[in-house]
């Protein structure tokens, strides 16, 4: 009965290599990989320097420990069409749900640009059109390449050129503390839970690595509130 | 070793332009999802089909009489080989195996060296099965191909992250047009067996 043995070597040998790539059957996309790793073990950001709207440049570990609040960041580019005029309205309604909840001193909001054309001016005016409140939400841009593609990478942000000069990118709520760890990243679709998450976050204050706890106990979170 | 030459050297041949169009031309390949998943790997498959049919040609008398009933084998009917080559088509069709292929080199690994191995399993294990085994593995196939096409189609996100939204719609696309064209051609190529099964 060879052949039995080979069939069990071979269903063996699929459903491994199966196992493997999916995470254990439980992800089918790089993102929702992506989500679960970061989930599971929380990143350190490397050190990047970055621009603001008023032409400064400062390290972003450095802002965000001096600032001290959780951040929930996103990545977008200012002559986007398309995606980051959806994000860009949904964190606009979560800056407003920050300011109503009176989380503003615990949460605050960092858009940060991909794009290595975009100039202070562009980051200003790009705030005004968004209604963004300066105390609530800042909008940054990488001020090397070579650390933006660092810190894009370690975000698992994968940014592709597209015709018209746009870019294509995955986007999502990632929520970073102020020791400058990237804790959770959320869909965009529940900028809710994003909002839950970071408040889970701040009341956590800093915690070891690895006691953040995954996707399915946040959902129920939810529902409490 | 005394090789029917024409037919070796013609696989052979056969192989070497696969695998060095899959592996030569991998920067344009893999710049849309479509070449990817419908020219680059089915290349890399077909290097490894050809390269068994060469292997096989070198090896002429021997084996034909030993076809009809190949006794306890490994490979029994193709059925253990054709269930791996099945697993592994499936995986190459999760989204996450694209843009992994791209960033983590076992991956890449995993396709450029189990990718022809593969193709080999493939070609061989088609040689020891039957029509109804054919039939069954090409079915499974296919239905996932289709089925898989049209989450790709339907998907109102991208699911790789090194993809664009249109080039997965092609993809999609491609899919369904594959579930429709490979047994269309089994079938003009077995025609007859197809036939003797069906009227018996």
């Amino acid at each position: 009965m060879r052949w039995i043995l080979a069939l069990a070597v071979a269903l063996a040998a699929g459903l491994g290599a199966l196992y493997g790539l999916t995470d254990g059957f439980t992800v089918l996309t790089a993102e929702a990989a992506r989500r679960q790793d970061v989930a599971r073990n929380p990143r350190p950001i490397p050190a990047v320097q970055v621009l603001y709207g008023d032409g400064r440049i400062q390290s972003l570990n450095q802002d965000l420990r001096r600032d001290g609040r959780i951040a929930i960041v996103n990545f977008f580019y200012t002559r986007c069409l398309s995606l980051c005029l959806v994000q860009g309205s949904l964190t606009e309604r979560l800056q407003r749900a920050i300011v109503e909840h009176g989380l503003q001193d615990r949460i605050r909001l960092i858009s940060i640009s991909f794009d290595p054309r975009e100039r202070p001016s562009d980051l200003s005016r790009y705030a005004v059109r968004m209604n963004a409140d300066p105390a609530v939400w800042q909008f940054l841009s990488f001020a090397q390449p070579a650390q933006r593609d660092a810190a894009l990478d370690l975000f698992g942000i994968t940014v592709v050129p597209a015709p018209l000069g746009e870019f294509e990118h995955n986007a999502a709520f990632h929520i970073v503390t102020p020791d400058g760890r990237l804790a959770r990243v959320l869909d965009l679709d529940d900028p809710g839970l994003a909002l839950l998450a970071a408040k889970d976050e701040a009341e956590r204050g800093l915690v070891p690595a690895g006691a953040v706890p995954g996707e399915p106990e946040r959902r129920a979170g939810e529902g409490r509130t | 070793m005394r090789c029917a030459s024409r037919a070796v050297w013609a696989w052979g041949l056969g192989a070497l332009v696969c695998l060095g169009f899959a592996v030569g031309l991998r920067a344009p390949l893999t710049a849309l999802m479509s070449l990817h998943m419908l020219v680059q790997i089915p290349l890399l498959v077909l290097a490894g089909v050809c390269a068994e049919q060469a292997w096989r040609a070198c090896r002429p008398e021997s084996e034909p009489d030993a076809r009809p009933r190949p006794a306890w084998s490994f490979n029994e009917y193709g059925v253990p080989g054709l269930l791996l080559v099945s697993l592994v088509g499936a995986g190459w069709m999760v989204p996450k195996a694209l843009d992994d292929a791209l960033t983590d080199w076992r991956v890449a690994a995993f396709k450029y060296l189990g990718l022809p191995v593969c193709g080999w399993v493939l070609r061989a294990s088609l040689r020891r099965s039957n029509v109804v085994i054919k039939l069954f593995f090409l079915g499974n196939f296919c239905w996932m191909s289709a089925i898989v096409g049209m989450i790709y189609l339907d998907q109102p996100i991208r699911l790789c992250n090194a993809y664009l939204q249109d080039d997965q719609d092609w993809s999609g696309r491609g899919l369904i047009a594959l579930a429709i064209a490979l047994p269309s051609c089994w079938l003009l190529a077995e025609l007859k067996p197809v036939w003797r099964f069906l009227n018996r």
